[in-house]
C-alpha cells in the first residue's frame, strides 16, 4: 500500500480527463458523476483511466471495471491497488 | 527456412448494407458519437444466411480459383465462430459438405471469441511446419453473423456480418508468416459474451481495457521472442482486430505513448500511414468477429497494394480474453492474390437496405443460430432485396431444419 491519497488520485483522473476531453467543464467533475455523464465516450474512458494508471503505477485487473461506475468508485477500486 | 503463411484469401462480406447513419438516425442514437465509430456502412445478413453459409460462400470462390488440385491437398478445415449452431456438431462438417472436400481431411470448429481465427491459423501453420504430410493445405474460414439490434445500442451500428476464408500452406502469396515471432497474453474476464443462441452481452468499459491491456502485454511478449523489435520501427503496416475503428486509435495511440514517446500530431501522421489503411473494409463491413482481423488485412493490402516487401505487425484479440500479436511479410504477390477477388467490388455492389427494411429483417434473422427442431426458411418473400446486389454470385442459402440437421441450398 503506497500513501496515495483519494485527493491524489482524484486530482490525476481528472487532469487526465482535461487531457483527454478539452472541453469538459472542470466544475461538473465530482465524485458522484460518472464519466459518460460528463460527455466522455468509451474510448476517451479507456484513455483516462489507463493514463491515470500509468502516472499512477497502478495496476487494476480487467475484471474489476464496469461500465457506469462514478468518479468515487473508479477512485476507490484504483486505491485497492496502490 | 521453408516459407510458411497465407497462400489465398477471401472474404464473404454479406449481400446487403445499410448505411451506419442510417441506423444512428432510425434509432435516435446520439450523433455527436457517430465520429468515434468512423462507421460508414455495415453489412446485414437476410434470413437464409447463417454461419454456414457466411463460411461457404466466403470459401467457395476461393477454391473455385485455385482449382482441384488444391482442393484435393486440403487435410484441415478449421472453422472458427462465436455464432455457434450446436453444441457438438461443427459448422466446419456442413462446410466440408458444402463445399465438396475430400473424406481425408480434419474437420474442427474452434471458440475464442473474436481471436479464434489466429489460434486456428497458428494450428494451420503448426501442420504446414511439421512436414508430416508434405505439401498438404489447411482451410481456416472465421464466420460469425450479428445478433445486434436495439439492444446492443451504440455496437449496432458496428457490428457486421460475413466470413473470411484463408488457405495456409508452404506457396504463402498473400502473407509469409515470421516463423516464431509472436507474443501472447490471456486471462479470464467477462467482457463480451454470447450466453444464449440470441443474446449478446457486452461491458463497453470492461472490453476496452482489456483490449489495451492484451495489446501491450502480447507486443511484450513477442518482444521477448524477437531481439530487437520496436514497435514504431519494425512494422511498415499494422493490422489489429477491428470491432470500430476507434478501440484500433485508442490501442494505436496507447503503444505509441509506451514505446513510441510520441503523442499529438505524430501519432496522427503514424497512424494515418501504417493503420488507417486497415480500417477501410472494416468500416464498410462492420465488425466480423473472428474474421476482423483478417478483413483487416485483406484491406490494408488492398488499399496499400505494396510492390516490394513490407512487414505488416498482426495484433489479435477476442473477449474472455486471448490475444496474440504476430507479423508477416506482404509483398508484390499479396496485391495480385488480393487482387483476384475483388474485394472492394463486392462490398460496393451490395444492396442497399433502408431502416424499415433493415428493422424488418432482424426478426427473422434474431433467430438465426437457435437450435431449433423443424425451420422452413422461405425464399421468395427476400428475392426482391437479392435483385439488388451488383452481379450477384450463386450462393448457398439454408433452406429448412428437419429433425436438428440444416439442409442448404444453391440460389
Amino acid at each position: 500500500m503506497s500513501d496515495l491519497t483519494r485527493t491524489q488520485v482524484f486530482d490525476t483522473l481528472r487532469r487526465n480527463a482535461l487531457d483527454v476531453v478539452p472541453e469538459l467543464d472542470p466544475a461538473a467533475f465530482a465524485a458522484e458523476r460518472t464519466l459518460s455523464e460528463l460527455g466522455c465516450n468509451s474510448i476517451d474512458r479507456a484513455e483516462i483511466v489507463t493514463l491515470t494508471m500509468e502516472e499512477l503505477g497502478i495496476v487494476v485487473p480487467v475484471h474489476e471495471f464496469q461500465q457506469g461506475y462514478d468518479i468515487a468508485t473508479l477512485v476507490d477500486v484504483m486505491l485497492k491497488h496502490a | 527456412m521453408r516459407p510458411i503463411g497465407i497462400e489465398a484469401l477471401d472474404v464473404h462480406p454479406g449481400l446487403l448494407q445499410i448505411a451506419a447513419s442510417d441506423v444512428f438516425a432510425g434509432r435516435g442514437l446520439d450523433a455527436g458519437r457517430f465520429g468515434n465509430l468512423t462507421m460508414s456502412r455495415r453489412s446485414v445478413a437476410l434470413p437464409f444466411e447463417d454461419p454456414v453459409t457466411n463460411a461457404v460462400n466466403a470459401a467457395a470462390p476461393l477454391l473455385d480459383r485455385l482449382g482441384p488440385d488444391v482442393r484435393d491437398r486440403i487435410e484441415l478445415l478449421v472453422t472458427t465462430s462465436e455464432s455457434g449452431i450446436d453444441y457438438s456438431k461443427s459448422i466446419a462438417s456442413y462446410v466440408h459438405r458444402y463445399l465438396g472436400l475430400g473424406r481425408n481431411c480434419r474437420l474442427v470448429e474452434m471458440k475464442q471469441a473474436c481471436y479464434s481465427a489466429t489460434a486456428a491459423l497458428q494450428l494451420a501453420l503448426a501442420q504446414t511446419a511439421s512436414g508430416f504430410s508434405e505439401g498438404a493445405k489447411a482451410l481456416v474460414v472465421a464466420t460469425d453473423v450479428s445478433l445486434a439490434d436495439a439492444r446492443a445500442e451504440y455496437a449496432e451500428p458496428a457490428t457486421g456480418t460475413g466470413a473470411v476464408a484463408m488457405l495456409v500452406g508452404d506457396e504463402p502469396r498473400v502473407l509469409t508468416v515470421d516463423q516464431g515471432a509472436f507474443g501472447t497474453y490471456s486471462f479470464e474476464t467477462l467482457d463480451s459474451a454470447r450466453p444464449a443462441p440470441d443474446l449478446d452481452i457486452a461491458d463497453v468499459d470492461r472490453s476496452l481495457l482489456a483490449y489495451l491491456e492484451c495489446l501491450g502485454g502480447s507486443f511484450a511478449d513477442y518482444c521477448s521472442r524477437v531481439e530487437g523489435a520496436d514497435f514504431v520501427r519494425t512494422f511498415d503496416h499494422l493490422a489489429m482486430h477491428t470491432p470500430f475503428a476507434g478501440m484500433v486509435k485508442a490501442g494505436h495511440r496507447r503503444m505509441m505513448r509506451e514505446l513510441g514517446a510520441a503523442a499529438g500530431p505524430e501519432v496522427e501522421a503514424d497512424f494515418a500511414r501504417r493503420v488507417a489503411p486497415s480500417l477501410v473494409y472494416p468500416g464498410e463491413v462492420g465488425n466480423l468477429f473472428s474474421g476482423s482481423l483478417y478483413l483487416a488485412l485483406a484491406a490494408l493490402i488492398d488499399q496499400v497494394r505494396p510492390a516490394d516487401p513490407a512487414r505488416v505487425g498482426l495484433f489479435s484479440y477476442g473477449s474472455g480474453c486471448s490475444s496474440e500479436f504476430f507479423s508477416g511479410v506482404i509483398g508484390a504477390d499479396s496485391t495480385a492474390a488480393l487482387a483476384e477477388t475483388r474485394i472492394a467490388e463486392r462490398i460496393a455492389g451490395r444492396g442497399r437496405l433502408d431502416f424499415a427494411e433493415y428493422d424488418a429483417l432482424l426478426d427473422e434473422t434474431r433467430g438465426c443460430l437457435r437450435p431449433d427442431r423443424h425451420r422452413r426458411v422461405d425464399h421468395e418473400p427476400h428475392l426482391a432485396l437479392l435483385d439488388r446486389v451488383v452481379d450477384r454470385p450463386k450462393i448457398l442459402a439454408l433452406a429448412a431444419i428437419e429433425d436438428y440437421h440444416r439442409r442448404y441450398e444453391w440460389i
